[in-house]
């Protein structure tokens, strides 16, 4: 590892040679540093200057390597390289694509014309708690025992019950997510689950989705959480995304 | 460089994206993504510190059950029969949920609660 002192080069991801970042294109630092592609055959680099002087990651820093893939997505493939990616020199750039050329280009060429959506359902609390308390009587008892009781007794029922709807909920996320994957297999070309980000989460799942097909995935997302989740899940949708979730190895679906 | 996305009349979804810049769904979205350069592959790659990204992870615990069962004491199934949940939500038992949410925190530790999972797990009884 060379020592980090001066100026280093942040990588974005990579692109097909043919792409060309606009003049105003900006990526980290204060004030946000010119992003310049280094190109190695049929592939170039996204990169800005960094001053190796400081640490990354602040909320600014994610910021904007997020915003320049996702605006690189819509336009151009794109691999996302791993967030906070420093190489010495633009020669060191230029070494890391020759060393990877053939790769880089095979998944680009995958990825082409396609872009990423994050789709994350949320219970609503009280629909999915009365969904687990009406199929499940020892919650359901339970529940009954432990109204009025005084707040900081009866700690094992109170664990019990909270252990039970805990299963409870984790079987819907499973069912949930097998639903949200089925609404939307049509209208994608992959898809990747994502581990729950919070304990009510009801599903959580990446999609990769042809460029022109956009509005249909989008239409199918929204049939879902309007009609047959409307009212038990509230339904978020991140995109157009880089692929961060299929540049490693976008797999069809099978 | 970000494209807007145009909200759509169906109220179902909310939406996020290329100009999203919530950072808790930024870092959701990009934490542990992307290609991963190792130094074996480049003698190039710089030793660049890394601030802290934290990302909730969720592991099922004691905490994850005494919020759910708060949250299914709070609830009121009178509502499946009928309406009236609101108010009886909102009566006098609605402070003493508040009261049980405070001495829940100190059990569980505050507000580190949901950064930092524990595995302990409940023995069956």
């Amino acid at each position: 590892m060379a020592e980090a002192t001066g100026v280093g080069y942040f990588i974005y991801g990579v692109v097909p040679s043919d792409v060309e970042p606009t003049e105003d294109a900006r990526g980290l630092g204060d004030p946000a540093a010119p992003v310049t592609v280094v190109t190695h055959g049929e592939v170039a680099a996204l990169v800005s200057e960094i001053g190796l002087d400081r640490p990354l990651g602040r909320p600014d820093d994610l910021v904007a390597y997020k915003q320049l893939l996702d605006g690189t997505a819509v336009e151009a493939p794109v691999l996302p390289i791993r967030f906070g990616t420093v190489l010495e020199s633009r020669d060191a750039v230029t070494e890391l694509l020759s060393a990877a050329h053939d790769d880089y280009l095979a998944a680009l060429n995958e990825l082409d014309g396609r872009v990423e959506y994050v789709v994350r359902g949320r219970y609503v609390e009280q629909a999915v708690l009365t969904e687990v308390l009406a199929e499940n009587p020892e919650a359901e008892e339970l529940r009954q025992q432990l109204r009025g009781a005084p707040e900081n007794s009866s700690m094992d029922l109170r664990m019990r019950l909270g252990e039970l709807i805990n299963e409870g909920v984790e079987a819907r996320r499973a069912a949930d997510t097998d639903r949200l994957v089925d609404a939307l297999t049509a209208v994608s070309v992959a898809s990747v689950l994502r581990p729950p980000t919070h304990e009510q989460d009801a599903a959580h799942a990446a999609f990769l989705v042809e460029t022109e097909r956009r509005a249909e995935f989008e239409e199918a997302v929204e049939r879902l959480a309007d009609d047959e989740w409307s009212g038990r899940v509230n339904v978020k949708m991140l995109g157009p995304l880089a692929p961060y979730d299929f540049a490693a190895r976008p797999q069809p679906q099978g | 460089m970000t494209s807007a996305i145009q909200p759509s009349g169906g109220g179902g979804v909310s939406r996020g994206g290329g100009s999203s810049s919530d950072l808790a769904e930024v870092v959701g979205t990009i934490l542990d993504k992307g290609i991963v350069i190792d130094a074996h592959v480049s003698v190039g790659i710089v030793g660049i510190k890394l601030l802290t990204i934290d990302a909730r992870v969720v592991v099922a615990s004691v905490d994850t059950y005494l919020r759910f069962a708060e949250a299914t004491n709070r609830l009121d199934l009178t509502s499946s029969q009928g309406k009236g949940l609101p108010e009886i939500v909102q009566g006098p038992k609605g402070a003493l949920m508040e009261k049980a949410g405070d001495v829940l925190g100190e059990l569980v530790g505050g507000e580190s609660r949901e950064r930092a999972p524990r595995r302990r797990r409940r023995e069956e009884d």
